[in-house]
């Protein structure tokens, strides 16, 4: 019998019949059935061996695939401090080459030269070389190009770019140019078409650097300046000074007082342009582009707000964001500006006139031989001699350069210039132990100079002396075409000094233009100590 | 011949090399919602290993440490006595491996971990319970594990658990900045993951005071009588049959 019946609007059949149909034999043989085939499933899952491992489905580079006993010559990856200001990584890309960690380990001598355990702080210079070393891209700077878009859309504000010397041979390459093109002109011509409202030169607080930094030094030499030993240490490098104060604090009364050209600058683009303009300075926002990436930690350290305590508001920051070249070559490809079709346009008058001693900043040894340059002339009160003006043996990739020049009046002055805080170890030691005859060190944290800073671009990976050699020539090029090539001839800075800060080292220059360090030799663990808990 | 590895807090500077060695060897997913390094990283299905870090006071001043956390590997694990098919296994040379063609997904072993390690993938179709597995291929062809050897400051370190014992006694008897205990020596009866600190462990998260006493012992010393039991209630069971059936045919024949 079968019955139709509609059950929830569904047709079902029911075969009552055939449900008393199954026997208790047929149901038997059918679980008997079903009971086989799963003994069968279950005794080939049961010949595996039961250890199995869901692991290892990737890889590693190949340093690691070595039996345990033996040695990795590279492991690893340097420590990135999530609050770090310069440098951020993206884990994601990391392939733990260890490329990071051999060039700050090796060239900068800053990973591997503390003991453990930490204090309060991921030792870290903030110089980026290993932005340049890592083949992924995997670690970069801290992107701020937000913050700048802002600034450029705000019409309240006013917003005021400075160049660092290096940056001009070096933005063409990430617009297919040769390595050292000259583009200061199409720089200056881009960074107006994206909106700012004045393009100024870091170059002329480098002229101006070199003013207060040439004063300072005939101090010491002259004994002016009680508690400030001779050698004095250039001052310039954000990287080189925080490694100072971590690793060789004793000599911080060495390192002269003046800020870097940025910070220079930003003093001054708050207080005297401020005024000189006829704006408001909390109306300014000061942005500075930079072939460096401590440049972005050296603006927030605290004490660089010295416009904000000029005008008694000390949330004003002297700079307000530094791009770094890569970040500013970011924003015109966002823009669609193509820097290499750019006509050369010309800094603005007020503040972005430089001269050669200025542009060679950007090289190692070019702070040297601007200071050389400008010192025999407060000396002796004369031209500078041509010979001086080419100071060959603190030019080239050479890791520690040494100079002695005969200066009337005062006899020999010995000079040192360095490159690669691994090199700074060699001469910061020599001075430690007080065999050092110089009366003059230059540092820089990168090897080149500035020209290959932690900011460039990344147009060989890792860096290559080919390209570093193409950049300083780029920069001594124009310095030998250049019609001033002496600091104290720049005449804005002559007029900045008339009108503002009246002489060298003045009340107002000490105020705004000098600053002081701090010791971070309490973040620092000697490393005997943690070489025998090992 | 169980193998271990020695975690020297007071040598870890938070790279976080470890963890990303361990995505790049297992093939695990990068998911930018659950870092390998922060105080807010955590286990999950594709993080095997992250770093914690932690602010904490050593003779009242603020440092920095960084906690790596992963598998404990335990020498008498809970997971692998609550797993009933057996998919997480102690193996003599030191790791708790996990077969996934065998599990069944039950996630007792989520339960039964006292550290909280094993993971389920909720957002897979087939889900699979994850966990560190000590690198047991790499262990098997006679190498450290991922994590050991891409550490640059040597603050892992891989070996016999026992020489691993004797050398963390040695630094702390070396150095009296040192905690003078090492944890996983006796912590649930013992794990193949030994760690020394200079900062008590229960200032960065680590689970202290907790019995020496293994998790499978205490279930053990119940679920022994098990065979006991089961042929024993056979038995009387069986043997009431018998009786009852006798004296009903007894009653029958009257």
């Amino acid at each position: 019998m079968e019955i139709d019946f509609d059950e929830g609007g569904v047709r079902v059949n029911k075969h009552c019949e055939r449900e008393q149909a199954v026997t208790r034999r047929a149901f038997l043989k059918m679980m008997g059935g079903l009971g086989l085939a799963g003994l069968a499933v279950g005794a080939g899952g049961c010949l595996e061996s039961p250890v199995r491992d869901t692991g290892g489905q990737g890889w590693l580079p190949y340093q690691y695939e070595a039996a345990g006993t033996w040695p990795v010559p590279m492991r690893g990856r340097v420590s990135i401090d999530p609050m770090n200001p310069s440098l951020v990584r993206d884990d994601a890309k990391c392939v733990l080459c260890g490329q990071c960690l051999d060039v700050c380990e090796r060239v900068q001598a800053v990973f591997g030269h503390y003991g453990l355990p930490l204090a309060d702080d991921v030792i870290c210079i903030h110089c980026g070389q290993c932005t340049m070393a890592c083949p992924t891209g995997a670690i970069a700077e801290r992107d701020d190009t937000d913050k700048v878009w802002q600034a450029l859309d705000d019409p309240s504000r006013f917003v005021v770019v400075q160049t660092a010397p290096a940056t001009r041979v070096a933005l063409g390459e990430e617009f297919g140019l040769e390595p050292g093109t000259w583009v200061a002109g199409k720089q200056v011509a881009a960074l107006r078409k994206l909106g700012f409202d004045a393009v100024l030169d870091t170059n002329f607080t480098a002229d101006l650097t070199i003013m207060e930094e040439g004063t300072e030094l005939i101090k010491r030499i002259k004994g002016e300046l009680p508690g400030k030993p001779l050698p004095q240490f250039t001052s310039c490098c954000p990287g080189w000074i925080k490694f100072c104060e971590y690793f060789y604090p004793d000599l911080l009364p060495n390192l002269s007082t003046c800020k870097s050209p940025q910070q220079m600058f930003g003093a001054l683009a708050k207080t005297y342009y401020a005024a000189k303009r006829n704006i408001a300075p909390e109306s300014i926002v000061s942005v500075s582009v930079m072939p460096c990436t401590a440049k972005k930690f050296e603006e927030q350290r605290p004490e660089m707000n010295d416009s904000g305590s000029f005008h008694g508001k000390t949330s004003l920051r002297d700079v307000d964001v530094v791009l770094t070249t890569r970040e500013l070559a970011k924003m015109l490809k966002r823009k669609g500006i193509d820097l290499t079709a750019l006509p050369d346009e010309a800094y603005d008058s007020f503040m972005g006139d430089s001269t050669g001693a200025a542009i060679i900043f950007g090289a190692t040894g070019g702070v040297m031989e601007a200071a050389v340059r400008s010192a025999y002339f407060f000396i002796t009160g004369q031209k500078t001699p041509a010979d001086l003006l080419n100071l060959t043996p603190v030019r080239g990739l050479d890791g520690v350069k040494e100079a002695a020049v005969d200066i009337p009046g005062v006899g020999a002055v010995r000079v040192a210039v360095c490159h690669g805080m691994a090199n700074g170890r060699r001469v910061l030691e020599e001075v430690r132990s007080g065999r050092a005859p110089w009366h003059f060190i230059e540092f820089m944290a990168c090897p080149g100079g500035c020209i290959a800073g932690g900011g460039q671009p990344r147009t060989a990976v890792p860096p290559t002396d080919e390209v570093r050699t193409k950049r300083i020539a780029g920069l001594y090029s124009a310095d030998a075409r250049w019609v001033r090539r002496e600091s104290h001839e720049n005449p804005e800075v002559l007029a900045l000094y008339r009108e503002f800060l009246e002489h060298p080292m003045s009340e107002k220059a000490e105020e705004l233009l000098h600053t002081e360090y701090v010791s971070r030799a309490d973040k620092i663990r000697p490393l005997e100590l943690s070489k025998s808990v090992s | 011949m169980a193998k271990g590895v020695l975690v020297d807090l007071t040598r870890c500077i938070g790279c976080g090399s470890c963890a990303v060695a361990c995505k790049l060897h297992n093939g695990l997913e990068w998911d930018p919602e659950k870092p390998i390094i922060d105080e807010k990283a955590v286990l999950a299905g594709e993080n095997w290993t992250v770093i914690t870090s932690h602010v904490v006071a050593v003779k009242d001043r603020e440092v920095w440490r960084f906690v790596k956390h992963q598998c404990l590997h335990c020498l008498e694990p809970a997971c692998a006595s609550s797993c009933f098919v057996s998919a997480l296994r102690k193996t003599p040379e030191g790791p708790v491996v996990y077969n996934e063609d065998i599990c069944v997904g039950c996630r007792y072993c989520m339960l039964a971990c006292p550290f909280g390690v094993p993971k389920y993938e909720w957002d897979q179709q087939f889900p699979r319970v994850q966990k560190c597995n000590m690198c047991f291929s790499r262990v098997n062809a006679g190498q450290v594990t991922a994590c050991t050897v891409v550490c640059p400051t040597q603050a892992l370190r891989f070996g016999e658990r026992d020489a691993l014992l004797a050398e963390a006694r040695r630094r702390i008897a070396d150095n009296h900045a040192y905690v003078p205990a090492v944890y996983g020596e006796k912590e649930y009866g013992g794990t193949s993951w030994l760690y020394i600190s200079d900062v008590p462990f229960e200032q960065m998260g680590f689970k202290t005071n907790v019995s020496e006493r293994s998790i499978p012992s205490y279930t053990w010393s119940v679920l022994k009588w098990t065979p006991y039991i089961a042929v024993g209630w056979t038995a009387a069971l069986t043997a009431l049959y018998l009786y009852t059936k006798r004296r009903a045919e007894v009653e029958e024949d009257h």
